[in-house]
């Protein structure tokens, strides 16, 4: 199973599916596309503490974390 | 007389057992708590040693090298640091909405790490001494 995390008021929202199915892999990505649509950021763990912002929906992460627009303080 | 408080010893124990279960379920799914969890999550081992111990990690700026302290809070907690680990400058950038500080600091090490330039650019600089180690310090 692979997750996409989006940050929100609750801490977290996860979102699971299995990109073996392509049904699901397609939800995964439209929802990718409107959350980067949005404003929000992606990025995916590339070792421990390690991360790599995304641009386009990749099926093969395994983890997506999202978070919004940043702004100035 | 002391049979009957006997036969409420347990009662009281597992009471007591019930409404620890609950004080640390509850405690640890407040979003508070799934945010540190998270940025746990996502910490290198030396960042999350290092936040266990005092509430900050340190980050390298992807672009210019500098090190960043990230402090626990969700606002003018980032500090740019000299070698001695002193602050030098504030840098104030958080993410839209009300994240719990655990999601802000993780949205704040990312991007530094992977687009120092780009945070850096929108954020606001304050005077490294705004805030003493006390503020950043309150217990979670």
């Amino acid at each position: 199973m692979a997750t996409q995390i989006v940050m929100d008021l609750t801490g977290d929202t996860r979102h699971e599916f299995d990109p073996e199915n392509a049904e699901a892999l397609a939800r995964a990505e439209q929802r990718f596309r409107e959350l980067t649509g949005a404003g929000f950021t992606a990025a995916y763990r590339t070792g421990p503490g390690e991360v790599t912002r995304i641009k386009s929906f990749d099926p093969t992460a395994h983890e997506t974390l999202f978070y919004p627009r940043l702004v100035g303080g | 007389m002391f049979a009957a408080f006997r036969l409420r010893a347990p009662a009281r124990a597992r009471l007591h057992a019930l409404q620890e279960l609950y004080r640390r379920f509850f405690g640890e799914n407040t979003p508070e708590a799934r945010g540190r969890r998270l940025l746990a999550e996502w910490l290198s081992p030396e960042q999350r040693a290092q936040f266990e111990q005092h509430r900050y990690f340190d980050v390298t700026g992807c672009d210019t090298g500098k090190r960043y302290r990230i402090h626990y809070g969700t606002a003018a907690n980032v500090h740019e640091i000299d070698a001695a680990g002193s602050a030098t400058m504030g840098w104030c950038f958080v993410p839209t909405g009300f994240l719990v500080p655990g999601d802000v600091m993780l949205a704040q090490k990312i991007a530094l790490e992977t687009d120092e330039k780009g945070a850096l650019a929108l954020a606001n600089r304050f005077p490294p001494a705004t805030h003493s180690e006390h503020f950043y310090r309150r217990p979670f």
